[in-house]
């Protein structure tokens, strides 16, 4: 239906991804057996690490959760494994990356879930210098400011879109063909 | 016993949801997305009850606040689960990973809703820091065991 046409821009990131996939390691990782299926078990549990701590402070920036709780105080507990779950995460995910790199290289839904993540983390950058400045005027009120709230709003519908992404990539290549 | 499971996968709308390309593979993505939103909800009260921070706030204010998310997840959970659940129950009840999932979450259950309530809901104090690290550990340890049984359900099988 849809042929995904990269573009001689993007000719570069297929040649490096086809250098990865070449590489022996690479073709050890995708040769094995067991080892792949449980990189995607240890993505999955790293996932609910960092999907699950950023989700409730979403919920409490949006004001729909653990309202009785400052966010300051909810930020510095989560924060640490937030970043411990991102590493976490990243690293089972490049390893089945460059497992298989011509799974994703083509593959639009992949592309889709790394620009959802470029912006989510955009969106944290943006809410931590701007927004969380002013934490201090509305760290226990009833209502958060529309700041906070645009800043949740933005990361669960970012972050859904990165795992119910993460969940598709393997039908894209059933759905589309590409080249 | 067979029996019923390959009744459950000649339904009508199990056929369905096998059949089509995008429903099931939705339903699999709003199950993960689900299990986002269910983790969060279990990891804010068992990393409360594992110390450290939210020191100011009683474990028991933590876990009021964090049930709504719990149970509506969890009913996310059930409402993604069963129709993949059917679609494939042939499969399913081959599998010993779905065995193990489904063993691992009735055990994972009973301990939230009885132990686990208990020693969140219970008064600051009543129960030694010791107690509530156990818990935590026993439920983050149950709820991981659901979580990589259901994923190697779709690998070996």
């Amino acid at each position: 239906m849809f042929d995904l046409a990269l573009g001689d821009s993007f000719a570069w990131l297929r040649s490096f991804f086809e250098y990865v996939s070449e590489l022996e390691t690479s073709i050890q990782l995708r040769e094995s057996q067991y080892v792949m299926p449980w990189v995607f078990v240890l993505h999955v549990i790293s996932m609910c690490m960092f999907a699950g701590t950023i989700l409730m402070m979403d919920l409490r920036l949006l004001g729909v959760g653990f309202m009785q709780t400052p966010f300051s105080q909810v930020q510095r507990r989560l924060f640490p494994w937030q970043m411990a779950a991102m590493l976490f995460s990243s690293l089972t995910g490049i390893a089945l990356v460059y497992g298989n790199p011509m799974n994703y290289v083509t593959n639009i839904i992949f592309w889709v879930k790394m620009i959802a993540m470029a912006i989510a983390g955009l969106n944290a950058l943006a809410f931590h210098f701007i927004t969380e400045y002013t934490v201090i005027d509305w760290d226990t009120a009833r209502i958060p400011p529309s700041g906070a709230k645009l800043a949740g709003a933005l990361s669960v519908i970012l972050w859904a879109n990165v795992i119910v992404a993460g969940r598709l990539i393997p039908y894209a290549l059933t759905w589309w063909r590409t080249y | 016993m067979e029996q019923i499971f390959i009744d459950i996968a000649s339904w009508p709308v199990s056929r369905a949801i096998n059949e089509s390309s995008w429903i099931f593979a939705f339903v699999q993505a709003l199950h993960l997305l689900s299990l986002g939103f269910l983790a969060g909800a279990l990891l804010m009260v068992d990393l409360r009850l594992m110390g450290g921070g939210f020191s100011n706030q009683p474990t028991a204010v933590v876990a009021r606040d964090a049930r709504p998310w719990l149970i509506g997840s969890m009913i996310a959970m059930v409402l993604t689960g069963v129709p993949q659940f059917i679609s494939l129950a042939t499969k399913e009840y081959e599998s010993p990973y779905f065995r193990w999932k489904m063993l691992m979450l009735l055990i994972a259950l009973i301990f939230t809703f009885t132990i686990r309530r208990r020693v969140a809901y219970a008064p600051e104090g009543r129960f030694g820091g010791g107690i509530g690290k156990v818990v935590a550990l026993v439920s983050i340890g149950l709820w991981t065991s659901v979580a990589i049984n259901g994923r190697l359900i779709g690998f070996f099988s």
